[in-house]
């Protein structure tokens, strides 16, 4: 606390650029001296073996948080080393001896006793099965980008696991070393304890902070139970984990721009972004904290008028190269390997181009008959990104026409099978046994659904969610037709090597379907039907006349004609660029379908607002007396003291801030610069992390609040450390705060042990105790809200 | 629009070193004005002043009023709020997601034209002449307020300190504005919205200039009058919270400023400010907006409409409530069950669903079970638990608790299963299930009764219900759909998979052989009392989220994003013999030319914020200054009318937009006037004791400024009067002539073909 008369000798808070320069300089200064005079025996100085950030974190240590007292007369406290060799052997070596030990610790509590649970547990059975089919080839398709699935399949290959299980959900394992796999994933979840040790170092936290907010990471029930499952949630949350150090590391390079050091850490925060993103999507909330710093960095380079030009600009090259060209690489070359790797068909074949389909090993399109003609069975594939197969069942749209429903879907069934016949009765050629017409440009047919015998038919009634446009249904069949069961076949283009000749080729020739009497293209914009369509893709007849949109252009996928022969050999090559693009745009379409479906009672799914406070817990697997039973639960003590420090931060600046309006600084401008900017990107971090999923609308769950529960567990340490770190605090109370603060954690821990252990036995009579809050679902099997 | 008094002092000749230093000491003597007045503007020009105001708003009521008695039918929304005025005049209790003043102001008149509230306003299209309306007065209005928006307009752009041009040219596009013009001229509330939105912005723009003489009586008025119009403006429509925002913002700003020990003001005195504020701009609007709910349920006494929607303990203090006829159901009653929404009976009897529909499905043929409109034995159902042994007769069924029903004439237990209904697939065919059969589909005969509302014990008449299929998750539903001649075009009764659907809700009539004798007669009379506070927490709850329940789709509702750019219209009303319509569309050119200068906004504002951080000031201070605190308020006014749109989960519709379009077209004025005008006029602000008078600066306005405004002005009355038919709905545009005017291709016109 400063008093008046201190005020009138300190410098007002001035623009920033004047703020960084006075701050730097002397901060240099000291810097340099230090090295310089106490380097050999002091462990602030320059000490060769020890890692660069390590390095920079205890020249820093010496300038901050002291260094205002310095100024002051305050004497930074000398580290006195005991006589006791092995004691100052600790205090010597103690930045390698503490992350070291709770990483030890950390590998303990993932590892042990991880086969507890000889069962496919809760997501196990998407994941592991996601992995299989890496092990087997086989293509598959799945809304989450491919690497933490590689990673899986990788964990099963070293533990010579074939890929024939099919990790049905609560099947038991064979012998296939899924106690391998899953400390392959509990590994991810480990390093997450010294990584949130480090990140703490980075952020300026005392020694004691950084141990906490690392003891807080290690004990929180929630992160060890995620971990010990074959999930990606373990790969995500050190993915996101690693990000925030490389970006808090860089951050302390900034004073020397363009240093070996720099460069090393602005790439490596490229690299960890690319990982994130290419394990799941949620990565990019911590790419956008990385963006939003890059923001603020350059928009303070631009305030700094002695910077040369050219090097602002190189400032914003470097950013442009390591921050988006490396992600960006990082992301592709995951789905590159993921197409190496996949080489035969599989499950998720439908959603890709018909070409992609083709060139898979143990796909038959290539025996298809190469011309198609009328008489012929055909699926028929939309080639917008992300697009579907036509399709059509029997259930009938509940408005509009209320005809029967046609749609776009991505998996093939017997639905999709269409048979293109002659547009009116009387064209039908009399001699059923003549050669078969191919079909050619500007051909009008009609196509009849093979399932329920029903005619594409469009007509001048509002389509139901795109309601400009019109009504694709299927309606009449081969007695009742009428012209609006009419459509013209116009080729777009040929994408093998035969000449364009205006003839109908399966899989290789793009053409519209123009609808003869309202001129109307047949169109599959990636547009989800409500739960009535299942959320398949909406057709329409679009008036607009985009003939060179994607979604209106369409290609003969499989195709049967008894009457052609078999086509020959692979013309067909698809581009990479092409299916990358494809396979992103029908994750995204898929994601976009998973909306909370009112229809179905989701016991596991939770709201937003119900995570800061933990209202709710998940149960991983079946609840029965004999099962070893997992419940995902945070620590109480760590969410609850995460989510209150939020508040208490919000408050602290708030007070701050008035007070320095009125000149009033209860905290020199170097300390309030640091609290400021890691406050920064903690709740930013947080925010980022946690808002997204109130506005969206999929469905969500408990373990989306996860990375941003890694924000505030560290802030929850930060604000701690600020209020006892200081002058004012006298060591005793500072110690009994901490005292308190580890017990409390470790102790919460210690109780909740069974609930990630696995509970044994009846949960109703063991676990009574661990109800602490009335909605939480370990012993009764209630689920509060579901009505309202 | 907050700035600090002493840096308006400084001196404007010479350009300061450093603009961005707040430190006025080397202020000295020789800055003393030459000439000290106490207004920048002569008399002359305040004349001219009053001449085109009164010229503009003469115009805007003769906008307003044009042939306001046409058409003479009920006209969009029309429907809602014509009818709440009824009901006020009435007294019958009714329920709307608004507050409640601007259809108590609309009552008010139709109380003071003698209109006696008989009319329903039931459909689009119902002539009021035939029904003796006195539509034209309660139409007046809006009409009025609508037209009073201009002079507010313009003299809230005088009073922030722009030219007589800069003023003038808002106020026009304010005038000729169609969706302002449709909208205002109709019985809605969406005049009155904007009306008071403009006072509370005129009265704040007045508080802000009296900053430098504060706790006098002129700043407190306006405050007060600031604080008036703000709770005013929020009891037309929450909409009104947006406004709050808008001024709480510039207040917390004005109030940061203040606080800073540059100011020199002790804590003490900058406590005093706040108070003042906390009590003219925070308790004042609460008491007032509490104010109007309390006239609400002073007026509306009886029951009525809105009953439905109100909690049991409310309604029992409305006049004629039939909660108190409720008795409370026990096991073995026979009891009636009917459908809240369509008012039909749950009913069945000896007809079975046919074995094969029309479209090939296939039913279970089991006994029909439909919705029936009419009193009839076969409506009768006799409750049990769900226990064999341990039947509960005569214990009362509570909340939750699982019963099953007995069909009593024909002796079988009401059943749902997993088989489609006969018109609608996704949903459960319900039928019955005789008792002479053996028990083994008892699971399909279990529900579970779950109260909405009345209480946790089912109490006829009082306790809405949902019957919720216990094997299979599923609500008994029913909807307004007839079966075919099989079902004698009943209602089809089905199980319904959402479960959440407010259409869901049951409630039972009567007891049979109890009703009679149960009811104490006496004790219906009676009227219970409830305090106003709870009455007001209550209707305030619902209407929150009612409003955000109105997710619904509607034909003609619209994205925010679509409005600025008026991507979507809406039909307001037709006449189909004469082939006129109404389509409430903005002025699309005035619109497109407001969004380029809200681009142009964003544009300047953010080249000034780069160079300044280079260390260059491109724009003279009292330019900049004026750019950011007034043409910056409004912008703001803009942004907090229309971006907060993005996150309402309801159905939007495009006069949502109407506030902020307002805000528009006072950025426009004003960006048109920051190009073509030089300099700006001030100072403008009251001066107080402790301001040192300072040198008047004026605008220079070129003839380009006002070419390029007659310009502007031109190119809007074209499109308003091109547009015009659509707006007043007063003569039918041909084919062609519509096709003309689709300027966009999502404009769906009526009679286009």
């Amino acid at each position: 606390m400063y008093t008046s008369e201190n005020i009138k000798r300190r410098n007002p808070v001035g623009s920033s650029t004047t703020r960084d320069q006075s701050l730097q300089q002397p901060q240099d200064d000291h810097h340099h001296s230090n090295s310089q005079n106490r380097a050999s025996a002091d462990p602030y100085g320059q000490n060769p073996l020890k890692p660069a950030f390590q390095q920079q974190q205890h020249q820093q240590a010496g300038g901050y948080g002291y260094r205002d007292h310095y100024q002051f007369g305050y004497a930074p406290p000398r580290k006195e080393y005991s006589a006791n060799k092995y004691i100052r052997f600790y205090q010597e070596n103690d930045y390698i001896l503490i992350p070291t030990l709770l990483t030890l610790v950390s590998f303990w509590t993932r590892f042990r006793d991880i086969k507890s649970s000889d069962i496919v547990v809760w997501d196990e059975a998407h994941f592991g099965k996601f992995g299989s089919y890496y092990i087997k080839g086989e293509f598959y398709f799945d809304v989450h980008p491919p690497l933490g699935k590689m990673l899986v399949g990788l964990s099963g290959a070293l533990a010579g696991y074939d890929g024939s299980f099919g990790f049905d959900s609560g099947a038991k394992y064979p012998d296939i070393g899924y106690g391998f796999m899953r400390i392959f994933n509990a590994f991810f979840g480990a390093i997450m304890v010294p990584l949130a040790y480090w990140t703490s170092q980075e952020l300026r936290m005392s020694q004691t902070a950084c141990i906490f907010a690392a003891v807080l990471v290690l004990f929180d029930n929630a992160y060890l139970t995620i971990s010990r499952f074959i999930l990606l949630d373990s790969m995500l949350l050190a993915a996101t984990c690693f990000v925030f150090f490389c970006l808090t590391r860089f951050r302390n390079e900034r004073h020397d721009p363009f240093s070996l050091d720099w460069w090393l850490w602005l790439a490596m925060t490229g690299v960890a972004i690319g990982l994130v993103s290419s394990i799941k999507w949620v990565g990019l909330f911590v790419t956008a904290l990385v963006g939003l710093n890059t923001i603020e960095e350059l928009w303070d380079l631009f305030g700094d008028l002695s910077l040369p030009k050219t090097t602002y600009i190189k400032h914003w090259a470097a950013r442009a190269a390591c921050l988006i060209a490396l992600p960006f690489s990082v992301y592709v070359a995951s789905f590159a390997l993921h197409f190496a790797i996949l080489r035969n068909s599989g499950p998720g074949d439908a959603q890709m181009s018909s070409l992609f389909q083709a060139s898979l090993n143990g796909n038959d399109f290539r025996s298809n008959p190469l011309y198609v003609a009328y008489g012929s069975k055909v699926s028929i594939k939309n080639t917008g990104y992300g697009g579907g197969l036509l399709h059509s069942h029997v259930q009938t749209f509940p408005e509009g026409s209320r005809q029967q429903q046609v749609t776009c879907y991505h998996h093939k069934d017997n639905n999709n099978n269409w048979i293109i016949k002659h547009a009116k009765r009387e064209e039908v050629p009399e001699d059923a046994g003549s050669a078969p017409r191919i079909l050619r440009d500007g051909d009008l047919v009609r196509l009849g659904h093979e399932q329920t015998n029903r005619s594409l038919h469009s007509h001048p009634i509002k389509a139901p969610v795109t309601s400009a446009q019109w009504e694709v249904s299927g309606y009449g069949d081969d007695s009742t037709n009428d012209a609006n069961d009419e459509w013209v076949i116009e080729i777009v283009d040929e994408n093998s090597r035969h000449p364009k000749d205006g003839q109908l080729r399966s899989l290789s020739t793009t053409f519209r379907l123009r609808h003869r009497v309202l001129g109307c293209l047949l169109t599959a914009e990636n547009v989800n039907l409500p739960q009535w369509g299942f959320r398949q893709i909406e057709v329409t007849c679009d008036t607009r006349n985009r003939t060179n949109s994607p979604h209106s252009i369409w290609n003969v996928e499989q195709h049967w004609n008894d009457k052609l022969p078999a086509g020959e050999g692979n013309l067909y090559k698809s581009k990479f660029w092409k299916d990358f693009w494809h396979l992103n745009v029908a994750m995204m379409t898929s994601n976009n379908a998973l909306i909370p479906d009112p229809d179905k009672e989701d016991v596991l799914a939770s709201n937003p607002s119900q995570w800061p406070l933990l209202a709710v817990g998940l149960r991983m697997c079946g609840w029965g007396d004999d099962a070893v039973k997992f419940y995902l639960l945070g620590n109480p003590i760590a969410w609850w003291g995460g989510t209150l420090s939020l508040g208490v931060f919000a408050l602290t600046v708030f007070y701050y801030i008035v007070r320095r309006q009125r000149k009033f600084q209860d905290v020199s401008p170097m300390e309030w610069e640091q609290f400021l900017a890691a406050g920064k990107l903690l709740v930013g971090g947080w925010f980022l992390h946690y808002i997204p999923f109130c506005i969206m609308g999929r469905v969500t769950y408990l373990h989306h609040y996860f990375p941003a529960l890694y924000f505030s567990l560290l802030l929850f340490s930060f604000v701690i450390d600020h209020f006892v770190n200081r002058p004012a605090v006298s060591s005793k109370v500072r110690n009994v705060v901490w005292g308190v603060a580890f017990a409390a954690v470790t102790f919460t821990f210690l109780f909740f042990w069974d609930v990630s252990y696995g509970i044994r036995g009846p949960a109703a009579e063991t676990m009574k105790s661990r109800q602490w809050r009335g909605a939480w679902n370990i012993i009764d099997d209630h689920k509060p809200n579901t009505f309202i | 629009m907050a700035t600090g008094s002493e840096s308006s002092l400084r001196q404007r000749s010479t350009v300061p070193k450093h603009p961005q230093s707040r430190d006025d000491s080397n202020n000295t003597a020789e800055d003393a004005p030459k000439n000290v007045i106490k207004s920048v503007f002569t008399s002359a020009e305040k004349t001219n002043s009053l001449i085109a105001l009164a010229g503009l708003t003469a115009v805007a009521i003769f906008v307003r009023f044009y042939k306001i008695n046409e058409p003479d039918e009920v006209v969009f929304d029309e429907v809602h709020f014509g009818k709440f005025a009824s009901y006020y005049l009435r007294g019958s209790y009714f329920f709307d997601v608004h507050p409640p003043l601007a259809k108590m102001m609309l009552a008010a008149m139709g109380y003071v034209i003698g209109y006696d509230g008989h009319f329903l306003f039931d459909n689009i299209g119902d002539k009021y002449n035939d029904n003796n309306v006195p539509y034209i007065g309660l139409r007046a209005l809006p009409a009025f307020l609508g037209a009073m928006t201009v002079p507010l307009v313009y003299m809230t752009m005088r009073e922030a300190g722009f030219p007589i041009l800069t003023c003038a040219l808002a106020a026009f596009f304010v005038i000729f504005d169609n969706m302002l013009v449709t909208q205002t001229r109709l019985i809605l509330l969406d005049s009155m919205l904007v009306f008071f939105m403009m006072c509370s912005i005129y009265s704040y723009v007045r508080f802000y200039k009296t900053r430098n003489n504060p706790f006098s009586l002129k700043w407190w008025s306006w405050m007060i009058a600031t604080g008036v119009s703000i709770a005013m403006t929020t009891s037309v429509k929450m909409v009104g919270l947006f406004t709050v925002a808008t001024i709480g913002v510039a207040v917390i700003w004005d109030l940061w400023e203040l606080l800073d020990i540059r100011r020199r003001l002790t804590m003490q005195q900058f406590m005093n400010h706040f108070y003042a504020r906390a009590i003219g701009l925070i308790l004042v609007p609460v008491v007032i907006y509490l104010f109007w709910f309390y006239v609400h349920f002073a007026i509306l006494v009886n029951s009525g409409p809105g009953d439905d929607f109100m909690s049991t303990e409310f309604q029992e203090t409305l006049k004629g409530n039939t909660m108190a006829d409720g008795i409370y159901v026990k096991y073995g009653d026979n009891i009636t069950i009917r459908h809240k929404d369509t008012s039909v009976y749950l009913h069945s009897h000896y007809h079975n669903y046919p074995l094969r529909y029309d479209d090939g499905r296939i039913s279970s043929a089991g006994q029909q079970v439909t919705g029936y409109s009419h009193e009839d034995p076969n409506n009768l159902w006799q409750i049990y638990s769900d226990s064999v042994e341990n039947t509960k007769f005569g214990k009362q069924v509570k909340d939750k608790d699982v019963i099953r029903l007995l069909h009593v004439t024909t002796s079988s237990w009401l059943l749902a299963h997993d088989v489609a209904s006969p018109t609608m697939t996704t949903n459960e065919e319900i039928t019955t299930y005789s008792t002479n059969e053996d028990g083994s589909r008892f699971n399909e005969t279990t529900f579970q009764i779950i109260l909405e509302s009345g209480g946790d014990k089912l109490r006829t008449m009082a306790s809405n219900f949902k019957l919720l299929h216990q094997a299979t998750k599923v609500a008994i539903w029913t909807h307004p759909q007839k079966l075919p001649d099989w079902g004698f075009e009943q209602q089809e009764v089905n199980g319904n998979k959402n479960i959440v659907q407010k259409s869901n809700l049951w409630l039972s009539d009567l007891i049979e052989g109890k009703n009679a004798s149960e009811i104490d007669q006496e004790s219906s009379k009676a009227v219970k009392k409830r305090s106003f506070i709870l009455k007001f927490l209550e209707l305030q709850g619902k209407m929150i989220s009612h409003n955000a329940g109105l997710t619904d789709s509607h034909p003609y509702q619209s994205l925010p994003i679509e409005w600025p750019f008026l991507a979507k219209g809406i039909s307001f009303w037709t006449e189909n013999d004469t082939r006129k319509q109404i389509y409430l569309v903005g002025n699309p050119l005035g619109m497109w030319i407001a969004v380029a200068s809200l681009a142009c906004i964003i544009g300047v504002s953010g080249a000034d914020l780069l160079s300044r951080r280079r260390g260059f000031y491109p724009l003279n201070q009292d330019v900049q200054k004026r750019f950011y605190y007034a043409t910056g308020f409004f912008f703001i006014g803009w942004v907090f009318h229309y971006m907060p749109f993005f996150l309402m989960g309801r159905a939007l519709f495009l006069h949502h937009y109407m506030p902020a379009l307002v805000f528009s077209y006072m950025v426009l004025a004003a960006v048109h006037g920051f190009i073509f005008i030089e300099g700006v006029d001030g100072p403008i602000s009251d001066p107080g004791p402790e301001t040192r008078p300072r040198q008047v600066q004026r605008a220079v306005v070129p003839v380009v400024a006002y070419a390029t405004g007659i310009i502007l002005m031109a190119i809007h009355l074209g499109s308003f009067l091109f547009f015009a038919p659509l707006s007043y709905g007063t003569s039918a545009i041909s084919v062609a002539g519509l096709a003309r005017r689709k300027f966009l291709p999502q404009w769906d016109f009526h009679f286009a073909k």
